[in-house]
Protein backbone atom coordinates (compact mmCIF):
# COMPACT_ATOMS: atom_id res chain seq x y z
CA UNK A 1 0.00 0.00 0.00
CA UNK A 2 0.92 3.38 -0.86
CA UNK A 3 1.93 5.59 2.04
CA UNK A 4 -0.08 8.29 1.59
CA UNK A 5 0.81 10.20 5.25
CA UNK A 6 2.36 12.55 2.53
CA UNK A 7 2.75 15.66 4.36
CA UNK A 8 5.69 16.64 6.60
CA UNK A 9 4.44 17.66 10.68
CA UNK A 10 4.29 21.55 10.33
CA UNK A 11 2.51 22.49 13.61
CA UNK A 12 2.01 26.64 13.37
CA UNK A 13 5.42 27.00 11.52
CA UNK A 14 6.15 29.63 9.20
CA UNK A 15 7.72 28.84 5.78
CA UNK A 16 8.88 30.64 3.23
CA UNK A 17 6.69 30.54 0.20
CA UNK A 18 7.63 32.25 -3.36
CA UNK A 19 5.20 33.21 -5.23
CA UNK A 20 2.18 34.64 -2.88
CA UNK A 21 2.74 38.36 -4.18
CA UNK A 22 1.59 36.93 -7.62
CA UNK A 23 -1.16 35.36 -6.90
CA UNK A 24 -2.33 32.53 -8.82
CA UNK A 25 0.00 32.25 -10.35
CA UNK A 26 0.04 35.24 -12.66
CA UNK A 27 -0.24 39.26 -12.47
CA UNK A 28 -3.27 40.35 -10.76
CA UNK A 29 -5.90 41.20 -13.16
CA UNK A 30 -7.15 44.09 -14.58
CA UNK A 31 -10.34 45.88 -13.63
CA UNK A 32 -12.86 44.78 -16.17
CA UNK A 33 -13.12 47.77 -17.97
CA UNK A 34 -8.81 47.47 -18.35
CA UNK A 35 -9.37 43.26 -19.47
CA UNK A 36 -7.45 43.11 -23.02
CA UNK A 37 -10.54 41.55 -24.78
CA UNK A 38 -11.42 42.54 -28.07
CA UNK A 39 -14.63 43.93 -29.13
CA UNK A 40 -17.64 41.40 -29.68
CA UNK A 41 -21.64 42.00 -29.40
CA UNK A 42 -23.49 42.42 -26.51
CA UNK A 43 -23.58 44.88 -23.78
CA UNK A 44 -25.10 41.97 -20.91
CA UNK A 45 -22.87 40.51 -18.56
CA UNK A 46 -22.32 37.38 -19.99
CA UNK A 47 -20.95 39.14 -23.77
CA UNK A 48 -18.56 40.56 -21.15
CA UNK A 49 -17.75 37.22 -20.10
CA UNK A 50 -17.74 35.66 -23.55
CA UNK A 51 -15.36 38.38 -24.46
CA UNK A 52 -13.01 37.43 -22.03
CA UNK A 53 -13.38 33.98 -22.59
CA UNK A 54 -12.74 34.55 -26.29
CA UNK A 55 -9.66 36.18 -25.48
CA UNK A 56 -8.46 32.97 -23.20
CA UNK A 57 -8.71 31.21 -26.87
CA UNK A 58 -7.11 34.08 -28.43
CA UNK A 59 -3.70 33.64 -26.91
CA UNK A 60 -3.65 29.92 -27.21
CA UNK A 61 -2.61 27.73 -29.95
CA UNK A 62 -4.39 25.39 -31.75
CA UNK A 63 -3.76 22.28 -29.85
CA UNK A 64 -4.63 24.40 -26.79
CA UNK A 65 -7.38 25.21 -28.07
CA UNK A 66 -8.31 21.85 -29.42
CA UNK A 67 -7.51 20.58 -25.59
CA UNK A 68 -9.82 23.42 -24.02
CA UNK A 69 -13.07 23.38 -26.25
CA UNK A 70 -15.09 20.51 -25.58
CA UNK A 71 -19.01 19.81 -26.90
CA UNK A 72 -21.51 21.68 -24.75
CA UNK A 73 -23.75 18.13 -24.85
CA UNK A 74 -19.86 16.00 -23.46
CA UNK A 75 -22.07 14.43 -20.31
CA UNK A 76 -18.43 13.00 -19.56
CA UNK A 77 -16.58 16.42 -19.22
CA UNK A 78 -19.12 18.23 -17.63
CA UNK A 79 -19.34 15.68 -15.21
CA UNK A 80 -15.74 15.35 -14.50
CA UNK A 81 -14.61 17.59 -11.67
CA UNK A 82 -14.23 16.37 -7.84
CA UNK A 83 -12.81 17.49 -4.62
CA UNK A 84 -9.82 14.65 -5.09
CA UNK A 85 -6.14 16.29 -6.31
CA UNK A 86 -5.74 16.22 -10.13
CA UNK A 87 -3.06 13.51 -10.04
CA UNK A 88 -6.01 11.56 -8.63
CA UNK A 89 -8.67 12.31 -10.39
CA UNK A 90 -7.71 13.54 -14.00
CA UNK A 91 -9.13 16.64 -15.39
CA UNK A 92 -9.08 17.38 -18.80
CA UNK A 93 -9.11 21.27 -20.45
CA UNK A 94 -5.59 23.50 -19.79
CA UNK A 95 -3.33 23.19 -17.08
CA UNK A 96 -2.79 26.19 -15.14
CA UNK A 97 0.81 25.25 -14.91
CA UNK A 98 0.96 24.75 -18.35
CA UNK A 99 -0.02 28.16 -19.34
CA UNK A 100 2.20 30.92 -20.16
CA UNK A 101 1.92 33.95 -17.84
CA UNK A 102 -0.24 35.94 -20.73
CA UNK A 103 -2.58 32.92 -20.73
CA UNK A 104 -3.06 32.58 -17.25
CA UNK A 105 -3.57 36.28 -16.59
CA UNK A 106 -6.42 35.87 -19.66
CA UNK A 107 -7.67 32.73 -17.28
CA UNK A 108 -7.77 34.69 -14.25
CA UNK A 109 -9.10 37.86 -16.19
CA UNK A 110 -12.11 35.27 -17.56
CA UNK A 111 -13.02 34.19 -14.02
CA UNK A 112 -12.94 38.17 -12.29
CA UNK A 113 -15.27 38.71 -14.84
CA UNK A 114 -17.29 35.81 -14.07
CA UNK A 115 -17.69 35.67 -10.61
CA UNK A 116 -18.59 38.44 -8.26
CA UNK A 117 -15.66 40.35 -6.24
CA UNK A 118 -16.37 38.18 -3.25
CA UNK A 119 -16.49 34.69 -5.36
CA UNK A 120 -12.97 35.75 -6.82
CA UNK A 121 -11.95 36.62 -3.63
CA UNK A 122 -13.02 33.24 -2.70
CA UNK A 123 -11.28 31.51 -5.53
CA UNK A 124 -8.23 32.99 -4.99
CA UNK A 125 -8.28 32.02 -1.26
CA UNK A 126 -9.24 28.36 -2.01
CA UNK A 127 -5.91 28.42 -4.39
CA UNK A 128 -3.86 30.39 -2.35
CA UNK A 129 -4.90 27.45 0.29
CA UNK A 130 -3.66 24.62 -2.27
CA UNK A 131 -0.35 26.63 -2.91
CA UNK A 132 0.40 26.60 1.16
CA UNK A 133 -0.88 23.12 1.07
CA UNK A 134 1.91 22.19 -1.61
CA UNK A 135 4.21 24.06 0.23
CA UNK A 136 3.57 22.22 3.62
CA UNK A 137 3.18 18.59 2.20
CA UNK A 138 6.92 18.17 1.60
CA UNK A 139 6.40 16.07 -1.72
CA UNK A 140 6.01 13.09 -2.66
CA UNK A 141 2.09 12.69 -2.34
CA UNK A 142 -0.82 14.00 -4.64
CA UNK A 143 0.24 17.68 -6.73
CA UNK A 144 -1.25 20.30 -5.33
CA UNK A 145 -0.75 24.01 -5.84
CA UNK A 146 -2.03 27.27 -7.99
CA UNK A 147 -0.52 25.49 -11.20
CA UNK A 148 -2.71 22.35 -10.53
CA UNK A 149 -6.27 24.11 -11.56
CA UNK A 150 -8.08 23.50 -15.16
CA UNK A 151 -9.74 25.27 -17.47
CA UNK A 152 -12.08 23.63 -20.46
CA UNK A 153 -15.32 25.63 -22.19
CA UNK A 154 -18.07 23.30 -23.28
CA UNK A 155 -19.25 24.67 -26.27
CA UNK A 156 -18.12 28.42 -27.67
CA UNK A 157 -18.79 31.41 -25.68
CA UNK A 158 -21.04 33.52 -26.32
CA UNK A 159 -23.91 36.34 -25.54
CA UNK A 160 -26.54 34.48 -26.73
CA UNK A 161 -25.99 30.31 -27.45
CA UNK A 162 -25.33 28.19 -24.53
CA UNK A 163 -22.54 27.11 -23.14
CA UNK A 164 -20.07 26.48 -19.92
CA UNK A 165 -16.96 27.63 -18.04
CA UNK A 166 -15.32 24.85 -16.08
CA UNK A 167 -12.72 25.47 -13.79
CA UNK A 168 -11.16 23.70 -10.36
CA UNK A 169 -8.89 21.44 -9.39
CA UNK A 170 -8.18 19.62 -5.78
CA UNK A 171 -11.35 21.59 -3.71
CA UNK A 172 -12.42 23.46 -6.44
CA UNK A 173 -14.87 22.86 -9.18
CA UNK A 174 -16.68 25.58 -10.61
CA UNK A 175 -19.25 24.86 -13.15
CA UNK A 176 -20.69 27.41 -14.68
CA UNK A 177 -23.78 27.33 -17.54
CA UNK A 178 -24.15 30.40 -19.21
CA UNK A 179 -27.87 30.72 -21.71
CA UNK A 180 -27.92 34.13 -23.12
CA UNK A 181 -27.87 36.59 -20.00
CA UNK A 182 -29.09 33.75 -17.46
CA UNK A 183 -25.94 32.39 -15.57
CA UNK A 184 -25.67 29.70 -12.99
CA UNK A 185 -23.19 27.99 -11.32
CA UNK A 186 -24.70 25.47 -10.33
CA UNK A 187 -23.34 22.41 -9.00
CA UNK A 188 -20.13 23.82 -8.23
CA UNK A 189 -17.60 22.24 -5.00
CA UNK A 190 -16.42 25.01 -2.89
CA UNK A 191 -13.72 23.80 -0.55
CA UNK A 192 -10.57 24.31 1.09
CA UNK A 193 -7.59 23.15 2.69
CA UNK A 194 -6.14 24.82 5.35
CA UNK A 195 -8.89 26.57 5.89
CA UNK A 196 -6.66 29.32 7.82
CA UNK A 197 -3.64 30.11 7.25
CA UNK A 198 -1.37 32.86 7.28
CA UNK A 199 -0.50 35.32 3.77
CA UNK A 200 1.69 38.16 4.23
CA UNK A 201 0.84 38.42 7.48
CA UNK A 202 -2.60 38.49 7.20
CA UNK A 203 -4.63 35.47 8.14
CA UNK A 204 -6.96 33.78 5.58
CA UNK A 205 -9.78 31.93 5.88
CA UNK A 206 -11.70 31.70 2.39
CA UNK A 207 -14.52 30.14 3.81
CA UNK A 208 -14.48 32.18 7.13
CA UNK A 209 -17.66 34.02 6.56
CA UNK A 210 -20.19 31.04 5.64
CA UNK A 211 -18.62 28.96 9.12
CA UNK A 212 -19.04 32.08 11.49
CA UNK A 213 -22.63 32.52 9.75
CA UNK A 214 -23.98 29.09 10.24
CA UNK A 215 -22.41 28.99 13.65
CA UNK A 216 -23.98 32.49 14.52
CA UNK A 217 -27.45 31.13 12.72
CA UNK A 218 -27.29 27.65 14.81
CA UNK A 219 -26.71 29.66 18.37
CA UNK A 220 -29.84 32.36 17.62
CA UNK A 221 -32.14 29.06 17.64
CA UNK A 222 -33.84 28.92 20.86
CA UNK A 223 -34.32 25.30 22.11
CA UNK A 224 -37.65 23.99 20.45
CA UNK A 225 -35.99 25.66 17.39
CA UNK A 226 -32.18 23.89 17.93
CA UNK A 227 -33.92 20.50 18.69
CA UNK A 228 -35.81 20.79 15.09
CA UNK A 229 -32.75 22.00 13.52
CA UNK A 230 -30.20 19.19 15.36
CA UNK A 231 -29.87 16.04 13.57
CA UNK A 232 -29.23 13.16 16.22
CA UNK A 233 -27.13 11.65 14.24
CA UNK A 234 -23.07 12.18 13.00
CA UNK A 235 -22.62 13.25 9.17
CA UNK A 236 -18.95 12.09 8.01
CA UNK A 237 -19.34 13.71 4.49
CA UNK A 238 -21.23 15.09 1.95
CA UNK A 239 -24.30 13.24 0.84
CA UNK A 240 -24.34 15.00 -2.60
CA UNK A 241 -20.89 15.94 -3.57
CA UNK A 242 -18.85 14.81 -6.76
CA UNK A 243 -21.04 11.61 -8.69
CA UNK A 244 -24.47 12.37 -7.19
CA UNK A 245 -25.97 14.94 -9.98
CA UNK A 246 -29.69 14.76 -9.99
CA UNK A 247 -30.19 13.33 -7.14
CA UNK A 248 -32.73 15.21 -4.70
CA UNK A 249 -32.86 13.93 -1.49
CA UNK A 250 -35.38 14.39 1.45
CA UNK A 251 -34.86 17.23 3.44
CA UNK A 252 -34.18 17.46 7.08
CA UNK A 253 -34.13 20.22 10.08
CA UNK A 254 -36.36 23.11 10.90
CA UNK A 255 -37.78 24.73 8.22
CA UNK A 256 -37.29 28.50 7.74
CA UNK A 257 -41.08 29.34 8.00
CA UNK A 258 -40.35 28.10 12.03
CA UNK A 259 -37.69 30.91 12.30
CA UNK A 260 -37.62 34.69 13.12
CA UNK A 261 -37.45 37.18 10.65
CA UNK A 262 -34.10 38.02 11.90
CA UNK A 263 -33.02 34.38 11.79
CA UNK A 264 -34.51 33.96 8.22
CA UNK A 265 -32.43 37.06 7.30
CA UNK A 266 -29.38 35.44 8.83
CA UNK A 267 -30.17 31.75 6.68
CA UNK A 268 -29.91 34.01 3.55
CA UNK A 269 -27.35 35.88 4.38
CA UNK A 270 -25.50 32.13 4.79
CA UNK A 271 -26.74 30.93 1.53
CA UNK A 272 -24.99 34.09 -0.29
CA UNK A 273 -21.70 33.30 0.18
CA UNK A 274 -22.36 30.32 -2.18
CA UNK A 275 -25.26 32.21 -4.41
CA UNK A 276 -23.31 35.02 -4.47
CA UNK A 277 -20.07 34.00 -5.95
CA UNK A 278 -21.02 34.30 -9.38
CA UNK A 279 -21.41 38.06 -11.04
CA UNK A 280 -23.49 40.20 -9.10
CA UNK A 281 -26.66 39.94 -11.97
CA UNK A 282 -26.81 36.61 -11.81
CA UNK A 283 -26.02 36.37 -7.78
CA UNK A 284 -29.16 38.95 -7.37
CA UNK A 285 -31.66 37.28 -9.55
CA UNK A 286 -30.64 33.82 -7.96
CA UNK A 287 -31.24 35.21 -4.05
CA UNK A 288 -34.51 36.37 -5.53
CA UNK A 289 -35.26 32.96 -6.23
CA UNK A 290 -34.09 31.60 -3.17
CA UNK A 291 -35.68 34.30 -1.13
CA UNK A 292 -39.01 33.45 -2.46
CA UNK A 293 -38.49 30.13 -1.60
CA UNK A 294 -37.62 30.94 1.86
CA UNK A 295 -40.36 29.01 3.52
CA UNK A 296 -39.52 25.88 2.03
CA UNK A 297 -36.03 26.12 2.96
CA UNK A 298 -34.61 23.73 5.63
CA UNK A 299 -31.53 24.15 7.70
CA UNK A 300 -30.17 21.23 9.13
CA UNK A 301 -27.25 20.98 11.88
CA UNK A 302 -25.28 18.22 13.14
CA UNK A 303 -22.10 18.46 15.72
CA UNK A 304 -21.79 20.72 17.87
CA UNK A 305 -23.17 24.16 18.02
CA UNK A 306 -19.79 25.95 19.78
CA UNK A 307 -18.03 28.56 17.52
CA UNK A 308 -14.82 26.58 16.15
CA UNK A 309 -16.00 23.33 16.17
CA UNK A 310 -16.07 20.51 13.48
CA UNK A 311 -20.15 20.82 12.77
CA UNK A 312 -21.93 19.62 9.72
CA UNK A 313 -24.95 21.64 7.94
CA UNK A 314 -26.97 21.56 5.66
CA UNK A 315 -29.75 24.31 3.46
CA UNK A 316 -32.13 22.96 1.65
CA UNK A 317 -35.09 24.81 -0.64
CA UNK A 318 -36.75 23.66 -3.58
CA UNK A 319 -34.09 25.70 -5.89
CA UNK A 320 -30.78 25.11 -3.53
CA UNK A 321 -28.62 22.49 -1.69
CA UNK A 322 -26.18 23.83 0.45
CA UNK A 323 -23.87 21.45 2.21
CA UNK A 324 -20.94 22.01 4.76
CA UNK A 325 -19.09 18.71 5.99
CA UNK A 326 -15.74 19.27 7.59
CA UNK A 327 -13.22 16.21 6.93
CA UNK A 328 -12.07 13.87 9.63
CA UNK A 329 -9.44 12.54 7.14
CA UNK A 330 -6.65 12.10 10.10
CA UNK A 331 -6.08 15.90 11.19
CA UNK A 332 -8.02 18.78 12.17
CA UNK A 333 -11.33 18.65 10.41
CA UNK A 334 -12.14 22.28 10.80
CA UNK A 335 -8.92 22.67 8.62
CA UNK A 336 -10.27 20.62 5.85
CA UNK A 337 -13.65 21.94 4.63
CA UNK A 338 -16.24 20.60 2.09
CA UNK A 339 -18.98 22.32 0.87
CA UNK A 340 -21.06 21.77 -1.88
CA UNK A 341 -23.41 23.77 -3.81
CA UNK A 342 -26.72 22.26 -5.97
CA UNK A 343 -29.68 23.69 -7.20
CA UNK A 344 -31.96 20.28 -8.29
CA UNK A 345 -34.06 21.72 -10.82
CA UNK A 346 -31.23 23.81 -12.61
CA UNK A 347 -27.94 22.11 -12.13
CA UNK A 348 -25.83 22.33 -15.52
CA UNK A 349 -28.63 25.00 -16.44
CA UNK A 350 -31.09 22.75 -17.29
CA UNK A 351 -33.61 24.14 -16.32
CA UNK A 352 -32.61 26.70 -18.64
CA UNK A 353 -32.11 24.83 -21.66
CA UNK A 354 -35.67 23.51 -20.51
CA UNK A 355 -34.29 19.35 -20.15
CA UNK B 1 9.12 39.99 -3.24
CA UNK B 2 9.09 36.92 -1.50
CA UNK B 3 6.43 36.46 1.15
CA UNK B 4 6.17 34.45 4.04
CA UNK B 5 3.42 32.31 4.70
CA UNK B 6 2.54 30.40 7.61
CA UNK B 7 0.12 28.00 8.50
CA UNK B 8 -2.11 28.61 11.93
CA UNK B 9 -2.49 25.70 13.97
CA UNK B 10 -2.38 23.44 10.83
CA UNK B 11 -0.66 20.26 11.80
CA UNK B 12 -0.34 19.38 8.33
CA UNK B 13 -2.29 17.05 8.28
CA UNK B 14 -2.54 17.66 4.79
CA UNK B 15 -3.98 14.29 4.11
CA UNK B 16 -6.56 14.90 0.67
CA UNK B 17 -8.03 10.85 1.51
CA UNK B 18 -9.97 9.27 3.99
CA UNK B 19 -7.59 7.31 6.11
CA UNK B 20 -8.94 4.50 8.63
CA UNK B 21 -12.81 4.65 8.21
CA UNK B 22 -14.61 2.85 5.56
CA UNK B 23 -17.56 5.49 4.50
CA UNK B 24 -20.46 3.15 3.33
CA UNK B 25 -23.26 5.78 1.92
CA UNK B 26 -26.54 4.25 1.45
CA UNK B 27 -29.09 6.34 -0.64
CA UNK B 28 -32.71 4.55 -0.44
CA UNK B 29 -35.47 5.43 -3.67
CA UNK B 30 -39.24 4.58 -2.58
CA UNK B 31 -41.76 3.66 -5.91
CA UNK B 32 -44.71 2.03 -5.81
CA UNK B 33 -43.11 -1.59 -6.90
CA UNK B 34 -39.67 -1.00 -5.79
CA UNK B 35 -36.99 0.06 -3.18
CA UNK B 36 -34.22 0.93 -4.70
CA UNK B 37 -30.57 1.15 -2.84
CA UNK B 38 -27.84 2.80 -4.12
CA UNK B 39 -24.35 1.83 -1.69
CA UNK B 40 -21.11 4.22 -2.47
CA UNK B 41 -18.48 2.26 -0.35
CA UNK B 42 -14.93 3.97 -0.20
CA UNK B 43 -12.55 2.61 2.21
CA UNK B 44 -9.50 4.34 3.27
CA UNK B 45 -6.19 4.40 2.76
CA UNK B 46 -5.25 2.67 5.73
CA UNK B 47 -7.51 -0.47 5.37
CA UNK B 48 -8.23 -0.40 1.71
CA UNK B 49 -5.56 -2.82 1.16
CA UNK B 50 -7.12 -4.84 3.92
CA UNK B 51 -10.00 -4.66 2.17
CA UNK B 52 -9.15 -5.33 -1.18
CA UNK B 53 -7.40 -9.08 0.07
CA UNK B 54 -10.36 -9.98 1.48
CA UNK B 55 -11.84 -8.79 -1.73
CA UNK B 56 -9.54 -10.27 -4.32
CA UNK B 57 -6.98 -12.58 -2.58
CA UNK B 58 -5.69 -12.75 -6.14
CA UNK B 59 -4.16 -9.24 -6.23
CA UNK B 60 -5.15 -8.36 -9.57
CA UNK B 61 -5.34 -4.38 -10.56
CA UNK B 62 -9.07 -5.08 -10.96
CA UNK B 63 -11.37 -7.01 -8.90
CA UNK B 64 -12.41 -9.92 -11.22
CA UNK B 65 -16.32 -10.03 -11.67
CA UNK B 66 -17.02 -13.11 -9.49
CA UNK B 67 -14.98 -11.91 -6.72
CA UNK B 68 -16.85 -8.67 -7.02
CA UNK B 69 -19.72 -10.51 -7.11
CA UNK B 70 -19.19 -12.29 -4.13
CA UNK B 71 -17.98 -9.41 -1.98
CA UNK B 72 -21.13 -7.69 -3.36
CA UNK B 73 -23.23 -10.26 -2.10
CA UNK B 74 -21.44 -10.59 1.62
CA UNK B 75 -22.35 -6.65 1.68
CA UNK B 76 -26.05 -7.48 1.06
CA UNK B 77 -25.74 -10.01 3.81
CA UNK B 78 -25.08 -7.05 6.17
CA UNK B 79 -28.07 -5.44 5.22
CA UNK B 80 -31.38 -5.79 6.70
CA UNK B 81 -34.46 -4.03 5.04
CA UNK B 82 -37.84 -4.68 6.75
CA UNK B 83 -40.87 -2.53 4.83
CA UNK B 84 -43.76 -2.55 7.35
CA UNK B 85 -42.09 -5.27 9.61
CA UNK B 86 -41.44 -7.71 6.96
CA UNK B 87 -38.14 -8.50 6.08
CA UNK B 88 -37.61 -8.07 2.40
CA UNK B 89 -35.09 -9.74 0.20
CA UNK B 90 -32.39 -7.56 -1.36
CA UNK B 91 -30.98 -8.52 -4.80
CA UNK B 92 -28.54 -7.31 -6.46
CA UNK B 93 -28.62 -5.41 -9.89
CA UNK B 94 -25.21 -4.60 -10.15
CA UNK B 95 -21.43 -3.60 -8.61
CA UNK B 96 -18.41 -1.69 -9.61
CA UNK B 97 -15.04 -1.27 -8.30
CA UNK B 98 -12.30 1.00 -8.93
CA UNK B 99 -9.08 -0.07 -9.72
CA UNK B 100 -7.01 -1.48 -7.08
CA UNK B 101 -4.67 1.47 -7.77
CA UNK B 102 -7.34 3.68 -7.18
CA UNK B 103 -8.66 1.83 -4.18
CA UNK B 104 -5.12 1.88 -2.75
CA UNK B 105 -4.66 5.34 -2.98
CA UNK B 106 -7.84 5.88 -0.99
CA UNK B 107 -10.34 7.63 -3.80
CA UNK B 108 -11.46 4.59 -5.30
CA UNK B 109 -15.55 3.79 -4.61
CA UNK B 110 -17.38 0.66 -4.41
CA UNK B 111 -21.06 1.33 -6.28
CA UNK B 112 -23.50 -1.24 -5.67
CA UNK B 113 -26.95 -1.20 -6.94
CA UNK B 114 -29.65 -3.57 -5.31
CA UNK B 115 -33.02 -3.37 -5.23
CA UNK B 116 -36.22 -5.21 -3.13
CA UNK B 117 -39.21 -5.51 -5.30
CA UNK B 118 -42.86 -4.91 -3.71
CA UNK B 119 -45.24 -6.81 -5.36
CA UNK B 120 -48.46 -4.35 -3.89
CA UNK B 121 -48.20 -1.74 -2.16
CA UNK B 122 -51.22 -0.49 -0.48
CA UNK B 123 -52.43 3.34 0.11
CA UNK B 124 -51.76 4.48 3.50
CA UNK B 125 -48.69 4.43 5.94
CA UNK B 126 -45.62 2.53 5.34
CA UNK B 127 -42.69 2.03 7.23
CA UNK B 128 -39.07 0.87 6.29
CA UNK B 129 -36.22 -0.10 8.64
CA UNK B 130 -32.58 -0.26 6.98
CA UNK B 131 -29.83 -1.70 8.58
CA UNK B 132 -26.32 -1.70 7.81
CA UNK B 133 -23.66 -3.80 9.84
CA UNK B 134 -20.99 -4.56 7.15
CA UNK B 135 -17.78 -4.30 8.75
CA UNK B 136 -19.00 -2.04 12.12
CA UNK B 137 -15.57 -1.47 13.57
CA UNK B 138 -14.12 0.30 10.59
CA UNK B 139 -17.24 1.99 9.15
CA UNK B 140 -19.10 5.16 9.24
CA UNK B 141 -22.44 5.48 7.77
CA UNK B 142 -24.55 7.73 5.74
CA UNK B 143 -28.49 7.29 4.74
CA UNK B 144 -30.69 9.14 3.18
CA UNK B 145 -34.20 9.01 1.23
CA UNK B 146 -33.93 10.23 -2.22
CA UNK B 147 -37.35 12.55 -2.92
CA UNK B 148 -40.02 9.77 -4.48
CA UNK B 149 -40.27 10.56 -8.06
CA UNK B 150 -43.79 9.46 -7.51
CA UNK B 151 -45.76 12.73 -5.99
CA UNK B 152 -48.08 9.92 -4.47
CA UNK B 153 -45.70 9.13 -2.14
CA UNK B 154 -44.80 11.36 0.50
CA UNK B 155 -42.08 10.99 2.87
CA UNK B 156 -42.97 11.88 6.72
CA UNK B 157 -40.00 11.12 8.49
CA UNK B 158 -36.49 10.04 8.84
CA UNK B 159 -35.01 8.57 12.15
CA UNK B 160 -31.39 7.33 12.74
CA UNK B 161 -29.02 6.01 15.26
CA UNK B 162 -26.16 8.45 16.24
CA UNK B 163 -24.11 6.22 13.87
CA UNK B 164 -26.21 5.65 10.95
CA UNK B 165 -26.39 2.28 10.82
CA UNK B 166 -30.45 1.89 11.72
CA UNK B 167 -32.81 4.23 9.63
CA UNK B 168 -36.16 4.50 9.63
CA UNK B 169 -38.51 5.93 7.19
CA UNK B 170 -41.97 6.82 7.42
CA UNK B 171 -43.96 7.41 4.43
CA UNK B 172 -47.73 7.93 3.18
CA UNK B 173 -49.10 6.90 -0.48
CA UNK B 174 -52.19 8.17 -1.43
CA UNK B 175 -54.69 6.01 -2.18
CA UNK B 176 -54.53 7.68 -6.09
CA UNK B 177 -51.23 5.82 -6.36
CA UNK B 178 -51.79 2.60 -5.98
CA UNK B 179 -53.97 2.72 -9.28
CA UNK B 180 -51.55 5.08 -10.99
CA UNK B 181 -48.18 4.72 -9.64
CA UNK B 182 -45.98 3.89 -12.24
CA UNK B 183 -44.77 0.71 -12.43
Amino acid sequence: MKTLFFCATLCAVSMVVGGFHNRAGAAEPKSQSDSPIHPAPGSGQTARIARAAQAVLDTLDEEQRAKVIFKFGDKEQRARWSNLPTGMVKRRGLRMGDLSPEQRTAVMTLLSVTLSKMGYEKVLGIMDGDEVLKNSSGGGGPAFGRDEFYVSFLGTPSATAPWMLQFGGHHLALNVTFVGEEGVMTPSLIAVQPARYSLNGRTVRPLGRETDKAFELINSLNATQRKEAVLGFQMHDLVLGPGHDGETIQPEGIKASALTDQQKQMLLDLVAEWSGIIHDAAAAEKMTEIKANLPDTWFAWSGPTEPGSAAYFRVQGPTVVIEYAPQRLGGDPTQHIHTMYRDFTNDYGKKLLGQ
Amino acid sequence: MIAIASVLAFSVSAQAHRLDEYLQATRIAVETHRIDLAIDLTPGVAIATDLLSSIDPGGNSRVPPHQGQRYAQRVLQDLVLDLDGKRQPIKLIGASFPGRADMEDGEGTIHLQAVVKISTLKPGHHELLFRNAHLPRISVYLVNALVPENKAIQITQQTRDELQKEYRLSFELKPTASKTGSP
